[in-house]
C-alpha cells in the first residue's frame, strides 16, 4: 500500500517537472522535484521501504533524461546514504534544519551532475551560467525544500490513517 | 576503517559503471520501453490538458481577434522565414554550382509532424520526448526540424513515443557552415540555450550576424536548413581555430510541434545474375 503511494506521489512530480515546470518562468531552473522526495525517505522512512522508490524512480528518470544512463540512480543513491549518515549525528527531524538539508541535498545532486560531465568531457569548463543555475537551485531549494517536506509528511500520515481504517473495518 | 573502504570501492564501482554507460549509450531496450511507455500518456495528459487551457485563455476569453490574428501572422511569419533561408541557400548553391555541374536538385523529403509531451528534468541535459514512435515510421538517428530550423536529432525510439536529442545539449553535434563564407565546422551544445561553432578555421572572415546552415555532410540533416546566427566570434591570437557562438532560431524554450524528416526509402538493386 505504501509502495502505492510513493510510486503515485513520484509519478505526480516527474510528470509535473517535465510538463508544467518547464513553461512557467519563474520555475525554469527550478530543482528536481524528487530530491527533496529522496531526502524525505532517507529521514522519516525505512531503508527498505526507500531503495524500492529509489530504484524504480532513479531507473525511469535516467531513462527520460538526456544524461548517461546511471546518473540520476547515482545520484539519489549517494543522496539517500548520505542524509541517512548525516541524520546519525544531526536532528535533522527539527525544522530548522530541514531547508538547510534540502538544500545541500540539491547541491550535492547538482556536484554530481556537474562532476559527471567533467569526468568524461574534456572539453566542459565550468562557466557563469552553470554558477547561477546551481544558486538559484539552491535558493529555491532553502526556501521550498521543507514546505514539500512537510507536505510528504502530511499526506503520508493521512494515508496511513485512511489505509488503517480500511484494513480494521474489512476486519 | 572498513568503513571507508567500503565507501571508496563503491565510489569506484559506480564511476567504473557510469563510465561504461556513458561510453556505450543504452537503447531502449525492454525495461526502458516500459517505463517510457508509463510516463509518457501522463505526460501527454498533463501537455494536452495544459494547452487546452491556454488555448482557450488565448482564444475565447483573451481578445479573441487578436490571438488568432497573431496566430496567423507569426505562422506566416515563421513561412516567410523559412522560405527567405532557402531561397538565399538555392540562389548561392545554384550560382555556383547548378550552372556548372548541370544537376538538378530532387531530394524531396517526407516530414511527419509530432507534438513535445514532456522536457528533460535536468537542467544540465537537453532532450525532449516526442508523441510519435515506431509505429509511425520514426527510427532513432532521425532529424527533427521546426519552420525556423535545426531542433535535433531522434536518439531513442519506443513504440508510440521517442526521444529527442536538442542541438542545444552538449552531445549533440551537427555539420554546419556558414551561408555567405562557407566556412564549415561543428555545431556543438553549450551553455544558455547557444551553442559553439567548433572547429572553424582562422582564416575565415565571418561576422557576427552571418547565418549558419547545415551542410548535409553529417548524413542526418538536408542540406541548407537554417541552424542559427553567429553571435559572438574570438580570433584567439594563437592556434588554428576561432571560437565562434552561434544562436540557434529555434526558441527551445516554446517548442511544441515538430517535423520529423523521414528518411526516403533506400532503393534496393537486384543482384546481378
Amino acid at each position: 500500500m505504501t509502495h502505492c503511494l510513493h510510486i503515485f506521489i513520484c509519478l505526480c512530480l516527474i510528470v509535473i517537472q517535465t510538463t508544467v515546470m518547464p513553461y512557467i518562468p519563474l520555475f525554469e531552473r527550478f530543482y528536481d522535484l524528487l530530491t527533496p522526495f529522496i531526502i524525505y525517505l532517507s529521514i522519516f522512512r525505512s531503508v527498505r521501504e526507500s531503495m524500492v522508490v529509489i530504484f524504480i524512480f532513479g531507473f525511469f528518470m535516467d531513462i527520460i533524461s538526456g544524461g548517461p544512463f546511471g546518473l540520476y540512480l547515482t545520484a539519489y543513491v549517494w543522496l539517500f546514504i548520505g542524509v541517512r549518515r548525516a541524520i546519525t549525528f544531526l536532528h535533522v527531524g527539527d525544522s530548522l534544519l530541514l531547508p538547510f538539508v534540502v538544500a545541500a541535498g540539491v547541491l550535492m545532486e547538482n556536484l554530481i551532475f556537474i562532476g559527471t560531465s567533467a569526468m568524461f568531457e574534456q572539453s566542459s569548463r565550468i562557466s557563469e551560467a552553470v554558477v547561477s543555475t546551481i544558486i538559484v537551485q539552491v535558493l529555491w531549494a532553502l526556501f521550498t525544500g521543507p514546505l514539500f517536506l512537510m507536505f510528504f509528511n502530511y499526506s503520508h500520515r493521512r494515508w496511513d490513517r485512511w489505509s488503517k481504517e480500511i484494513f480494521v473495518k474489512k476486519n | 576503517m572498513v568503513m571507508i573502504i567500503g565507501v571508496i570501492v563503491l565510489i569506484a564501482v559506480n564511476i567504473i559503471l557510469l563510465s561504461i554507460f556513458n561510453r556505450r549509450y543504452i537503447s531502449y531496450y525492454r525495461p526502458g520501453r516500459i517505463a517510457i511507455s508509463l510516463i509518457a500518456p501522463f505526460q501527454k495528459a498533463s501537455t494536452s490538458s495544459i494547452r487546452f487551457v491556454r488555448d482557450i485563455w488565448r482564444h475565447y476569453f483573451f481578445v479573441v481577434n487578436v490571438a488568432k490574428e497573431n496566430d496567423n501572422y507569426q505562422k506566416a511569419l515563421n513561412k516567410a522565414f523559412e522560405n527567405n533561408i532557402q531561397l538565399k541557400e538555392f540562389k548561392l548553391s545554384n550560382s555556383r554550382l547548378r550552372n556548372l555541374l548541370n544537376f538538378e536538385k530532387t531530394i524531396t523529403n517526407r516530414v511527419l509532424s509530432a507534438e513535445v509531451i514532456g522536457k528533460d528534468p535536468s537542467p544540465w541535459f537537453k532532450t525532449v520526448l516526442i508523441d510519435k514512435g515506431k509505429n509511425d515510421g520514426v527510427e532513432s538517428g532521425m532529424a527533427v526540424v521546426v519552420p525556423k530550423g535545426i531542433a535535433g536529432q531522434v536518439t531513442d525510439v519506443s513504440a508510440n513515443y521517442s526521444k529527442v536529442l536538442l542541438i542545444i545539449d552538449h552531445n549533440s553535434a551537427v555539420d554546419a557552415l556558414v551561408q555567405n563564407d562557407r566556412a564549415r565546422g561543428i555545431i556543438k551544445g553549450g551553455m544558455a540555450e547557444q551553442c559553439l561553432f567548433k572547429y572553424v578555421l582562422r582564416k575565415h572572415d565571418i561576422e557576427i550576424g552571418d547565418i549558419v546552415v547545415s551542410s548535409g555532410l553529417d548524413g542526418v540533416f538536408p542540406k541548407g536548413l537554417a541552424v542559427g546566427y553567429v553571435s559572438a566570434v574570438i580570433k584567439p591570437k594563437s592556434g588554428i581555430f576561432q571560437e565562434v557562438t552561434v544562436t540557434p532560431y529555434v526558441d527551445f524554450e516554446k517548442l511544441e510541434e515538430v517535423l520529423i524528416v523521414l528518411n526516403p526509402k533506400k532503393k534496393e538493386f537486384e543482384p546481378e545474375q
